[in-house]
């Protein structure tokens, strides 16, 4: 035994939830671009609701003709967080009848009556909701209890293949053959149904063959059960607010301990943590710790946590914290022979981890030359690999490497007019210039004044045969780069 | 100790198939082009140092020019004063390195002591270059005895680049020369690593 239930004009209803005013007037639902002159739109309306339905228009209809019937129609936009909210009532209202129910549309549930009992099942005429009216009807199938409550005149009832044959021909709405089966003369179910199947299949096709089936009741399905995604979040409170390490990993290991037994018990492994820590001054601060591979064991998920705290630097004590975990599949599978791979990843991301807490947040990396002429325009990628592999192009200038003082050195330089340097007079290298290559003129962000920037550049070589990289920044100032050894 | 194991396997496995392992003549020639510097040549689990005026270019030799990236880093370049340059060297090279930017002694010590225990790459190379002398002639001998156990422990090869000798127990010593000019500026990378004068001032076993 299976039982549909659905809201009709869920849609309509739902833009009651933003819009009250509209309440008592008649107003269809259609998102329409602002400034369109309404009488020329012709997009079908989504929903309508029943002051609007009593003039004759009802949901399909063109906005330009349902205005011309019902001039006064409010035109609402539709509001799908309104109507996620409905569907979550519903569900609600369906699981204390049985948890075994499929949502078989925005507006419709489907329940198996199977494992609950007759009093629950009498229950389905007790649901309510405070919005308009639930529907609901019970059939031998789930297909022909969806179909049937969709009439309004079967709510409330068992629905057999034969009160079915009295329905009419317009709830095979949903299918593309209403039109062509109208065309021949059809008006109820019961005429569709008579017709052998068949030659039904061989005219209209199988799609034709599968919805006799259904009427038949010939069509028994297993529901797609909805289940609830399961929530591994884990909160604790503290009595009196932690401000040191020590307490905070006996809580986490209390709760990683938990965490690991429900995880064994569902076969699936950490791929990141969620930490959220409530500190007193009622700021939350939130870290995710994505692991190298998916983790199952309470020990291994504990030392990334340490090494967090570790690094952690809070403003106030902390009140209390959520952990959360994001899953997947244990990875089962053997390494591979041909593709270099880390021997111990996990470790290598704790290294990384305890570096960034030593050095600070992106210090450790794999260099990315620059792709343009700015210099020193590098970027840093995650050292575990990941991150985009950049395979540019990009050719260093000069053989030599340079070593780069970070910022560059302002000097004093002695030069002729071009410029061209004669002397260091200042910094950490000074002496006569004896050769030099350049300059070499650079510039870019020429079409935004903020960030446009100019500079000529020299490879120098000092008195005392010191390699140098010397820069000119208009209007008035010279920099060391840096120095070639 | 890992990496030993992985080593003699690898001669074993040589032995045996000679065939397999031949290498043809213009593979031989390429790889030669692809990295100047054979990262053999420093010890296993021992700390090596580079001096001289040369020292600079030992990184863009054991990085070599390769075609390809790589999707996880060879070596780790712990850099003590933060000047490694990436605009000098190519996406491809770069991608062959983990840069450890440092700004102190301190926190470059600490850095390479973390990645030598983790030995996932197994080659370190501290630069200490950056490093002002009186701060680097303040580290006591301990912490270079310390990293050479752990070098040990790991398997790794840990190489110290500085610019006058301070590891008190290196198990090799050399000395990279250099007399560049601005007429090498315009020379391949290639010639100009080519043109570097290796001369071993020590050698000792291990321990």
């Amino acid at each position: 035994m299976f039982a549909a239930l659905h809201l009709p004009d869920l849609a309509a209803l739902a833009v009651l939830r933003a819009r009250p005013e509209a309440r008592g007037r008649a107003y269809a639902v259609l998102e329409v671009a602002q400034g369109a002159i309404l009488e020329k739109v012709k997009m079908p309306l989504l929903a309508v609701n029943g002051l609007a339905r009593g003039t004759g228009i009802d949901a399909g209809w063109p906005l330009n003709r349902a205005l011309v019937r019902c001039p006064d129609l409010l035109v609402l936009p539709p509001h799908p967080a309104g109507e996620a909210e409905l569907l979550r009532e519903m569900i609600g209202l369906a699981e204390s009848i049985t948890p075994d129910l499929e949502i078989a549309g925005r507006d419709t549930l489907l329940l198996d009556l199977s494992r609950a009992s007759s009093k629950q099942a009498a229950g389905l005429a007790w649901l309510e909701m405070a919005e308009g009216e639930l529907r609901h009807v019970k059939a031998a199938t789930p297909d022909l209890a969806r179909l049937a409550v969709r009439h309004a005149g079967c709510h409330g009832r068992h629905v057999s293949t034969e009160e079915v044959k009295a329905l009419p021909l317009e709830l095979l709405g949903g299918s593309g053959l209403l039109g062509l089966l109208e065309d021949w003369g059809l008006r109820t179910l019961g005429d569709f149904m008579a017709l052998p199947r068949q030659d039904l299949i061989e005219r209209l096709g199988r799609e034709a063959g599968e919805w006799h089936d259904v009427l038949h009741g010939k069509t028994f399905r297993l529901l797609r059960l909805h289940r609830p995604p399961e929530s591994l979040a884990q909160s604790v409170d503290f009595e009196e607010s932690l401000s040191s390490t020590e307490p905070l990993v006996f809580t986490f290991r209390r709760l990683l301990h938990a965490l690991s037994a429900r995880l064994a018990a569902r076969h699936v492994a950490v791929k990141a943590l969620q930490i959220r820590f409530h500190l007193e001054s009622g700021a939350c601060l939130e870290r995710v710790i994505r692991l190298p591979e998916p983790r199952v064991a309470e020990a291994e998920l504990l030392r990334p946590l340490e090494i967090l705290l570790e690094t952690l630097k809070l403003k106030s004590p902390v009140s209390g914290l959520t952990l959360d975990a994001e899953t997947m599949p244990p990875t089962a599978a053997q390494r591979d022979w041909f593709i270099r791979q880390l021997p111990r990843p996990e470790r290598w991301s704790d290294t990384l981890a305890r570096l960034d807490a030593l050095l600070g947040p992106g210090r450790a990396g794999i260099p990315v030359p620059p792709s343009g002429h700015r210099p020193d325009d590098f970027q840093v990628r995650p050292g575990d690999g990941t991150g985009i592999l950049l395979d540019s192009g990009f050719l260093p200038s000069c053989p030599v490497p340079l070593r780069r003082f970070r910022p560059p050195h302002e000097i004093m330089v002695a030069f002729e007019a071009g410029p061209k340097p004669l002397a260091l007079l200042s910094g950490p290298y000074r002496g006569e210039i004896t050769g030099c290559r350049g300059p070499f003129k650079h510039s870019g962000d020429w079409w935004d004044p903020d960030a446009a920037w100019k500079r000529l550049e020299w490879d120098v070589r000092l008195a005392d045969q010191q390699l140098l990289r010397l820069a000119f920044l208009p209007p008035d100032r010279w920099c060391l780069d840096g120095v070639y050894l | 100790m890992a990496a030993a194991v992985i080593d003699e396997l690898r001669r074993k496995l040589r032995e045996k198939f000679p065939e397999a392992h031949a290498a043809l003549p213009v593979a031989a020639e390429e790889s030669v082009a692809e990295q100047p510097f054979d990262p053999s040549f420093f010890p296993t689990g021992a700390i090596s140092e580079v001096v001289g005026s040369g020292v600079g270019m030992l990184v863009a030799g054991l990085l070599g020019e390769p075609a390809e990236c790589a999707a996880l880093p060879d070596f780790v370049l712990v850099d003590g004063g933060d000047g490694f340059d990436p605009a000098s060297y190519t996406a491809q090279a770069c991608s062959r390195l983990l840069w450890v930017r440092c700004l102190t002694a301190d926190e470059m010590l600490k850095a390479a002591d973390l990645v030598v225990r983790d030995g996932n790459v197994p080659f370190v190379l501290l630069d200490t270059c950056g490093i002002a002398r009186r701060d680097l002639q303040a580290v006591p001998g301990s912490v270079w005895w310390r990293l050479k156990l752990a070098a040990e422990g790991s398997g790794c090869r840990l190489v110290v680049m500085s610019s006058f000798p301070q590891v008190p127990c290196a198990a090799v010593r050399v000395a990279l020369t250099a007399r560049l000019g601005l007429e090498d500026f315009e020379r391949p990378r290639r010639e100009v690593v080519g043109r570097l004068r290796v001369m071993e001032e020590r050698k000792r076993r291990a321990g």
